[in-house]
């Protein structure tokens, strides 16, 4: 059995509220911190101009954001990181899968505003796969409560409960892909189409750290 | 591996292991050179590199997120010189594994700060082909399964006692060896930096800048490296790193040098097949070798 300090390191903090808690290892802290550095840049950053360049000629265009348009993608994308950073931290894997639900939504979220049919496609497409994920990454979480009678991360880690089934920790793995990792991935990356770093990059950096974070909840228990 | 007694070693050794970075990427760009009936450059020449970019002249260009685009070289610093700093104190693998996966965002905001096209695509490759990382967590759960832990150090004791891993789970070596290969330049991975994107996401960091992403990938090489040889040899001394990673390079520049660039399609589809092969290695070992 893998031990509590051998997974994500001693955990320095744990912030309890019952049974919820909040928990920092070297692992959640360096994940925790990538969010909300860039969720900082997110919040001081102006957003780029992409130039686009008409091929078969030497015409290029730079892409100007409406205010109007920045301020709500900068929301959804502060949104974003908010969410990624409570993922990071959390202690239980329900409100785990909460916070991966709510980044799938400010995923769609912050390219949402952007007047491009080929971006608009690609953020639809994404949102029916994600909303479709959820079901497996709430079936997961409701799997683990019902074989283990808990949905604290700590007490798996303490080994003191029963043995989580395969199954829930698939579930919650295949949730997780369906948020936005490969396979699935293809539609997402079209998201990328649309201007505005460092917003867009929000997309990725949260399906990236929630995978990151299901990596370490599943070798749990 | 050394343990650290202070801050100024700390930062002695990571200045040390970014100029071996250099010098070991170097070696690999001569090797291929030299492969391929060429004369290619000296191996200092990225030493050399980086020190000349850190006095070019430098500014952000007007299509830039300006913010974005010096601080995600600072965060490219930031989050090797802490996988340094896990791998001296014999931290958990796992962090290791999330920087490097997080190098993949640091790659997407260099792309995507510049406004460039050219850098946008580089950008927006370097994503598609996370798919390269997930043979890494499968060889890290095989390890788990065969250590019982994810320290560096329990990972290093158990080799002392049980001898290296590179015999005993050579497949997830061969699997780590690849995610390894996909980050080395003008290897058969290397669709971020494809001639058709100029220099795919580092096209627009010139002067300061790139100085700084040839620091990061000087220390990301090292690190790479030196963790290769830490989890499949075991505990070495400092020479004997030091020759364990020269061959690792050798290794890595006859790959590259008889491996054309693949187009990102194929890329993915073998990495993606790689995975699937690391799944049923993984579910063997669970099953039969570890039940």
């Amino acid at each position: 059995m893998i031990t509590v300090t051998s997974i994500g390191g001693i955990p320095y903090y744990i912030l309890e509220f019952g049974d919820e808690l909040v928990y920092f290892t070297p692992y959640t802290i360096t994940l925790f911190l990538l969010a909300l550095t860039f969720t900082v840049l997110v919040i001081i950053s102006r957003p780029e101009k992409q130039v686009d360049i008409a091929f078969g000629g030497d015409a290029y265009r730079a892409k100007d954001i409406s205010i109007s348009e920045m301020r709500f993608r900068r929301f959804m994308a502060i949104a974003c990181g908010l969410a990624s950073m409570g993922a990071m931290v959390t202690g239980d894997i329900f409100n785990f899968t909460l916070f991966t639900a709510m980044v799938g939504i400010t995923n769609v979220g912050i390219v949402a505003a952007v007047k491009s049919p080929h971006v608009q496609d690609a953020a639809y497409q994404y949102g029916l796969v994600a909303l479709a994920a959820t079901v497996p990454l709430f079936a997961g979480a409701a799997v683990y409560a019902a074989a283990t009678g808990s949905l604290s991360m700590i007490e798996l880690m303490n080994g003191t409960l029963p043995t989580v089934p395969l199954i829930a920790k698939a579930m919650l793995v295949i949730g997780v892909i369906g948020e936005g990792m490969a396979p699935f991935y293809a539609a997402k990356a079209e998201m990328f189409r649309a201007p505005g770093a460092p917003y867009v990059i929000m997309c990725s950096l949260s399906s990236l750290l929630i995978f990151l974070r299901v990596v370490e909840v599943v070798m749990l228990g | 591996m050394t343990y650290l007694s202070s801050g100024t070693d700390m930062i002695a050794e990571l200045v040390l292991a970014t100029l071996f970075g250099l010098l070991l990427l170097g070696i690999h760009r001569k090797l291929i050179a030299r492969i391929q009936r060429r004369p290619g450059p000296p191996i200092w020449q990225e030493i050399l590199h980086m020190l000349k970019f850190s006095f070019k002249t430098t500014w952000v260009p007007i299509t830039a997120s300006p913010t974005l685009f010096v601080g995600v070289v600072l965060i490219a610093i930031g989050i090797w010189s802490a996988a340094f700093y896990v791998l001296v104190s014999g931290g958990s693998l796992l962090v290791i594994l999330g920087i490097y996966m997080l190098h993949k965002i640091v790659e997407h905001g260099f792309g995507l700060s510049s406004g460039s096209p050219y850098g946008k695509y580089g950008g927006v490759r370097s994503v598609i082909s996370a798919a390269s990382e997930i043979p890494l967590f499968v060889s890290v759960a095989v390890i788990a399964v065969f250590t019982h832990s994810l320290d560096l150090s329990s990972i290093m004791q158990y080799q002392q006692v049980s001898g290296p891993l590179l015999v005993t789970a050579f497949p997830a070596a061969c699997a780590m060896f690849l995610v390894i290969l996909s980050k080395m330049p003008f290897g058969p991975f290397s669709i971020v930096e494809a001639k058709e994107l100029v220099s795919g996401y580092k096209t627009e960091h010139f002067g300061i800048w790139r100085a700084g992403l040839e620091v990061c990938n000087g220390l990301k090489t090292y690190v790479l490296l030196a963790v290769f040889l830490t989890v499949f040899i075991g505990p070495l001394t400092l020479p004997w790193l030091l020759a364990g990673m020269i061959v690792l390079i050798v290794l890595l520049a006859f790959s590259c040098a008889i491996t054309p660039m693949m187009s990102p399609f194929d890329s993915v589809t073998i990495q993606m097949m790689v995975t699937g092969l690391m799944l049923v290695y993984a579910a063997v070992v669970l099953v039969v070798v570890h039940p």
